[in-house]
């Protein structure tokens, strides 16, 4: 079965009922259906040819999900990406995959004029207005024109092994990888996501996590395979906008990242807030703290409070906490959804006992066909048809999962996934910097925030701002670094490595009370 | 004085000291100048600068999504008609 049936399918039970509410618009599953057929219809005749990558840049937003099914039922593969993508971010993505094709709006198209030759589109799909014909003769087209196109769309012959999505992660060298998920990697942990939430076409959720990560891409696959609905947000800034669209559209589902949470407990409404629609909440994305769980059920007390763990490279899910479990396992990721089977392996490859530390490795339909171009790295955690993960973690008598650290310094900082060398490198890029090292330290609102550690070169002087401004010219904002520590030399091993556990240990972070 | 203090704090810290000119009524959300922990930040600033409490119901974008929204808003607080 290939993703984009889940709509079919969807349109043929339900065909008036609301697939997605953003804002005034709210479209049906036929609506939807028939104009992600005319956008497919048209990028076949733009020349969009089976397996052909096409990059996504738009906010979530009905939009959102036409583009993404148009390019599915064309037969191409969805290459989604933050809108508020900087040239240096778009450069790297693009050399690698070689899109034939965007899909955004008008921010982004500013950009795209500017450095021209350095994109391989052979068009340009713009949602809003453009006063340009084209960048250096890339025909750009109008997204709503093609809409309302009405020809038919050639059958392409598909298998469930072609590639449907490819998400990128940050990898640790801060090259970004490109997550290549098959339809039947999507299908089966969309289908064990349905199984364990026990969602159906009754359900609608608040989604204010961006379409283009792997956990806001399996809220819109479960939904639309149900028949339920997206309600669409992306006003969380100010959190009590979105408490109002929850009571008012009565969803019955949240999902969210630790910060996410923190934002809500901390500047909202949501302990005065009644929500009795609520049936359940979904947590991913690094640990939440007990307190803060703790809080979340004192505020929805009849909501169930799932917590997840999962990667981008498992589809996105692999295991879950059941609600029941919360106060017994506590600080637990649950056990394996279904359909995926879960190991912590020793270095010896062999599954440890209680109590002792090894990596969680998992079987399943879910895990990616690899990094897209990038066969040495695919084979370093893809061995024996299992994915090793570099999440270390122990299991107890009961074998319930309790991560205890990640091999690799990622920052997890909000919804993100950060590589401190990508940053580091923009930061060395400056010339009055001789040395730079890039940390996550604990925030109780983001999980971690980044610092920049900073040695400059002898003789030249930088200020912070100077160097804020530099970062904000070639990285996206949730990037750069909230503050800089200016060091005559950073701590380093016998063989010259930065001991960055030193650097996170000679740290306070400020508490902030929830 | 208000309009100019929060202009200075938005350039500043989400422009980044950028020539990018920012209109008085255009709203940080629709034009992607703050995020969700943004905004905690410029509940720090008013607070911190005007000595005033900004209460969780009063965290919306009629109070906070511009500049003018936001000097607007600190008047009421200061005059103690919010």
């Amino acid at each position: 079965m290939l993703i984009d049936n889940f709509l079919k399918n969807s349109a043929s039970k339900y065909p008036d009922k609301t697939a997605i509410i953003h804002g005034n618009t709210r479209m049906t599953y036929s609506e939807l259906l028939a104009i992600s057929l005319n956008l497919a219809a048209a990028l076949q005749g733009y020349g969009l040819r089976r397996g052909d990558r096409i990059i996504i840049a738009l906010n979530n937003s009905a939009e959102y999900l036409i583009a993404y099914f148009g390019v599915q039922l064309a037969g191409g593969i969805v290459v989604a990406v933050n809108p508020d993508i900087k040239p240096r971010g778009l450069h790297k993505i693009t050399a690698d995959c070689k899109p034939s094709g965007i899909i955004t709006n008008t921010g982004l198209i500013k950009l795209l004029e500017a450095d021209k030759e350095k994109y391989p589109f052979s068009f340009i799909l713009l949602h809003g207005e453009s006063k340009t014909d084209g960048a250096d003769n890339i025909p750009i087209y109008s997204f709503n024109e093609c809409c309302k196109h009405e020809g038919s769309v050639d059958t392409v012959d598909r298998a469930e092994t072609d590639i449907a999505s490819i998400i990128y992660t940050s990898g640790t060298t801060g090259e970004p990888k490109g997550v290549m998920l098959m339809h039947k990697n999507l299908m089966a942990n969309a289908h064990s996501i349905v199984n364990y939430l026990s969602l159906s076409e009754k359900d609608s959720v608040m989604v204010v996590l961006p379409f283009y990560y792997s956990y806001g891409n399996s809220l819109l696959l479960t939904h639309i395979m149900q028949g339920g609905t997206l309600v669409v947000d992306n006003r969380f800034m100010y959190p009590n906008v979105v408490l109002e669209s929850m009571v008012r559209e009565k969803v019955t589902g949240f999902a969210g990242v630790p910060s996410t949470f923190a934002i809500l407990l901390n500047r909202s409404n949501l302990k005065s807030c009644p929500l009795p629609s609520l049936r359940y909440i979904t947590q991913a994305g690094g640990p939440m703290p007990h307190v803060m769980a703790n809080e979340i059920l004192k505020a929805v007390p009849h909501a169930k409070l799932y917590i997840m763990y999962g990667q981008t490279e498992a589809s996105a899910r692999l295991s879950y906490l059941p609600p029941d479990d919360l106060y017994r396992k506590h600080g637990s990721v649950g056990k394996a959804i279904p359909g995926v089977t879960l190991h912590v392996l020793n270095e010896k490859n062999e599954q440890v006992k209680p109590g002792e530390t090894g990596e969680i490795v998992a079987e399943g339909k879910n895990i990616m066909a690899g990094y897209w171009g990038k066969t040495e790295e695919s084979a370093k955690i893809l061995r024996n048809g299992r994915l090793y993960t570099g999440d270390m973690a122990t299991v107890d008598e009961e074998g319930y999962i309790y991560i205890l650290s990640r091999k690799s310094d990622m920052i997890k900082s909000g919804a993100h996934r950060i590589a401190p060398r990508e940053i580091e490198e923009v930061i060395l890029e400056h010339p009055n910097v001789f040395e730079a090292a890039v940390v996550g330290m604990e925030d109780a609102i983001l999980g971690e925030a980044i610092h920049a550690y900073v040695v400059l070169k002898d003789g030249c002087i930088c200020t912070e701002k100077e160097l804020m401004r530099w970062c904000h010219e070639n990285l996206p904002t949730y990037k750069i670094p909230k503050s800089f520590h200016f060091a005559e030399s950073l701590p380093k091993t016998e063989s010259g490595k930065i001991k960055k556990h030193e650097l996170k240990k000679n740290y306070s972070p400020i508490e902030v009370s929830i | 004085m208000i309009e100019e203090q929060v202009r200075h704090f938005i350039t500043e810290n989400f422009l980044f000291g950028e020539e990018k000119k920012v209109a008085d009524t255009d709203s940080f959300l629709e034009n992607g100048i703050i995020d969700s922990t943004g905004v905690l930040e410029v509940v720090s600033f008013v607070e911190d600068t005007f000595n005033i409490k900004v209460k969780d119901e009063e965290m919306i974008p009629e109070n906070l999504d511009s500049i003018s929204n936001l000097a607007n808003f600190i008047k009421r607080k200061q005059n103690g008609s919010n």
